[in-house]
């Protein structure tokens, strides 16, 4: 039976010592803010080449996750996978946590952050941004809705939660078609950018899920039936492997028409070609589904672990890959023409991030970190002991 | 004859001033109280690229002049209206070309479609612009801009020493682009970059309201064969080029 | 526990008594004596808008204008922010010392450049 749930105790030095450091990277992170606030863009890496740089990066991943992080409740919810109904509270506080730290980060990167209220007060609806502001805000609402429902309001449980799935995948569907629906752009304008980034974010909200259980688990003396570590195992292969279709899929439509000849050769052996092997292919795709794919690896709760670490990974890589690539391939403006210019035209851009960039964006992640750690101390979000229900087997295994 | 150096110098200024007033002369008038921009007008440009030297930059120094573009130093991070390309045909068949790109003022523009707050918006005329009041600085814009039109101002922006109090300078933070000289032709002017390459350069740019079928503009862009940069994405830009 | 918490109130009394301090030293510098004294516009005409009614109401005035001119293509030259200028000729001696004196910052002069 599932047994009830309670918040962990949360006392000891080590889980305060979590907190402090995450709290130090946070104290960094405003201090990047500010220095990037008072002295301009200009120390920063990035340049008027490659506009969107780390911040982003680390902004659009933690989004990415955050609709991922969603996943063990909409499992539950709306497909009754069973053995994840005792983590849908979970689930939607991570979603809510990282949703929080990603949007900070994307916010405080803006060149007028003191105009924040703009936004609000002008909308231009024909803008995936003004759509986004929709649907994070909404997607906060709907979490939100779904958590207080699971605590209090058990009958409207399921409504809530099929309607925060159906929200998170047009959330990041909309994530990706910032991107997707820029024409100027050889390298991220297709149709299925929207779609890739919505399995992106299931392959990497179950991942970062599975680190998080796994390891609070763990640090706290509980116990956590590994079967259910080997079910999410499943879910983490079908969904990589969802990943894998989307991405060749996208590559052989480009690759068959002649105009995309040029930026795919680029992109398979150019600058960013070691990112898309071993980044957006490796760790997206390949180096999961060898480990969990491996009778010995894939069987044990450190491979799952090990694999999960690599999904996280890959999800910066993608968007990385999709952000900086995307950026640095030089406009094609006359065919036939080779460019120059003092404007850099004709070649490619070049972007070296600076240390404030990422001090920015792991600060992000530090604000989600210490939400996460909190979260868990003060709500009665997991379960005392995660076990698997009667009578529920494992379907497969390697 | 021998002619002294002031007399010589005295002649070419008398030149000078002649050619310049001529085509100048409409320029002239004294601009009303109130002017409005009109929804009739199409303001476009043309430029001949036949007639455009690689080694002239008349046209870009003096837009930086005019709307105060101070040059930052760095090559990433230089902010440019409007900027020389040098072309050189891949196979070797059609001459190397040298032109401006500057902003086009497209009449379906990328740029404000994506543009959270409407800073970027379409004037009455037809004129792209950005509402520096309004800018966030997200920089959607300038990855939706195929023409890499626009530059971010990276740094707190240098007022020249003989700065145009005409044209306001841009705070840090904000994206800024060409505006087509908006304040010249609300009074009944061009563009400083259309005025420079007809004085100094090759009088390649031809700038007018493509709306009105008997302006000089459209009668050339009806006689001659012109194209305009990635005609192929559907923008219409309102930038045409001859001789590529 | 117990030894935190009495720590963490003394450090937050230490840390508002310190602020209180900064601000008793810090203030009088600032704050002049008296109303701020502001440049005569030169050129000796009348404004465009009685002085009571432009003291009050300048701000939405401008923004007003601001609108009218960048967004609708409306230019009314005498009441445009550069014909201000032209009597208010340095916004240090004119409008920053009023915005000083009553504590506002408008960006303004972050761009709009002035005679002097």
């Amino acid at each position: 039976m599932l047994s009830e749930f309670s918040a962990i105790e949360g006392r000891s030095p080590r889980y305060w010592m979590l907190v402090g450091l995450f709290a130090l990277v946070l104290a960094v992170g405003m201090g990047a803010f500010l220095a990037i606030e008072v002295y301009g863009h200009g120390i920063t890496g990035m340049n008027n080449q490659v506009v969107w740089g780390m911040p982003h990066v680390f902004a659009i991943s933690l989004l990415v996750m955050a609709s991922g992080a969603l996943n063990l409740g909409s499992m539950s919810t709306v497909f009754a996978t069973v053995q994840f109904k005792q983590f849908t509270r979970f689930s939607a506080f991570l979603a809510i946590v990282l949703l929080v730290g990603g949007l900070t980060v994307l916010l405080l990167d803006l060149g007028r952050p003191d105009r924040l209220l703009l936004p609000m007060l002008h909308m231009n609806f024909r803008s995936m941004f003004t759509w986004n502001v929709f649907l994070y805000s909404g997607f906060l609402v709907l979490c939100l809705l779904y958590l207080w429902s699971m605590f209090s309001y058990k009958q409207f449980t399921k409504v809530v939660g099929s309607a925060a799935f159906a929200w998170r995948v047009i959330l990041t569907t909309g994530t990706g078609s910032i991107f997707g629906v820029i024409q100027a752009r050889d390298v991220f304008h297709s149709a299925i950018t929207g779609p890739m980034f919505v399995a992106v974010s299931l392959t990497s909200g179950t991942a970062l899920s599975t680190i998080l259980l796994v390891s609070t688990y763990r640090r706290t003396g509980r116990h956590m039936d590994e079967k259910l570590v080997f079910g999410l195992r499943n879910a983490l292969i079908f969904f990589t492997l969802l990943v894998g279709y989307l991405f060749v899929v996208e590559k052989f439509t480009k690759m068959y028409s002649p105009a995309f000849y040029d930026v795919e050769l680029w992109l398979f052996t150019g600058p960013w070609a070691k990112l898309y092997w071993f980044g957006v292919w490796g760790c997206c795709v390949i180096f999961p589904l060898m480990i969990l794919f491996n009778g010995r690896w894939g069987n044990t709760v450190h491979g799952v672990m090990a694999a999960s670490g690599i999904t996280v990974v890959g999800v910066f890589a993608f968007v990385a890959h999709v952000l900086l690539a995307g950026q640095s391939f030089p406009f094609d403006m006359f065919p036939g023409y080779q460019l120059s210019s003092v404007f850099l035209d004709g070649v490619d851009a070049v972007y070296t991030p600076a240390l404030v960039e990422f001090a920015l964006g792991f600060g992000g992640i530090a604000l989600s970190g210490i939400l996460f750690l909190l979260g868990i101390k003060f709500f009665r979000l997991l379960p005392g002991r995660a076990v698997a229900p009667k009578g529920w087997e494992l379907p497969w295994s390697p | 004859m021998t002619m002294d150096r002031r007399s010589v110098l005295g002649l070419g200024g008398v030149l000078a001033a002649g050619l310049v007033l001529a085509p100048g002369m409409r320029l002239v008038a004294a601009p009303e109280n109130v002017t409005e921009a009109s929804d009739k007008r199409r303001w476009g440009m043309l430029i001949d690229t036949t007639h455009c030297d690689a080694a002239c930059t008349a046209c870009t120094q003096a837009c930086r002049t005019e709307n105060n573009v101070s040059i930052v130093g760095d090559p990433q991070r230089d902010i440019h209206w409007i900027r020389k390309v040098d072309l050189h045909d891949k196979d070797g068949r059609k001459p190397d070309r040298s032109l401006p790109v500057l902003c086009n003022h497209c009449e379906h523009p990328p740029c404000v479609h994506v543009c959270p707050t409407e800073a970027s918006f379409i004037r009455k005329d037809g004129i792209v612009l950005v509402d520096m009041h309004r800018c966030i600085g997200c920089r959607y814009c300038m990855i939706a801009c195929p023409y890499k039109a626009r530059s971010l101002v990276y740094s707190k922006p240098k007022v020249p020493p003989d700065a145009n109090t005409r044209v306001p300078i841009r705070a840090k933070g904000v994206v800024e682009k060409c505006t087509f000289c908006v304040h010249r032709i609300d009074d009944g002017g061009e563009p400083a970059c259309v005025e420079a390459c007809r004085k100094d350069g090759g009088g390649s740019m031809l700038f007018g309201d493509i709306n009105d079928p008997n302006s000089e503009i459209s009668k050339r862009i009806r006689e001659v064969s012109t194209t305009t940069i990635r005609a192929d994405l559907g923008l219409k830009p309102r930038v045409h080029y001859q001789g590529i | 526990m117990e030894l935190l918490r009495s720590l963490a109130a003394r450090i937050g009394v230490a840390v508002f008594v310190t602020l209180l301090f900064v601000l008793a030293v810090g203030l009088p510098a600032n704050v002049q004596a008296g109303p701020p004294q502001l440049e005569e516009p030169k050129g000796g005409g009348e404004c465009i808008r009685p002085e009571g009614w432009m003291r009050r109401n300048h701000m939405d005035f401008l923004k007003h204008q601001r609108g009218l001119t960048v967004r609708e293509g409306i230019r009314v030259r005498s009441e445009s922010l550069a014909k201000c200028a032209e009597c208010h000729t340095s916004h240090t001696r004119f409008c920053d010392r009023c915005h000083n004196y009553v504590g506002v910052a408008p960006d303004c002069f972050e761009c709009h450049l002035f005679p002097e």
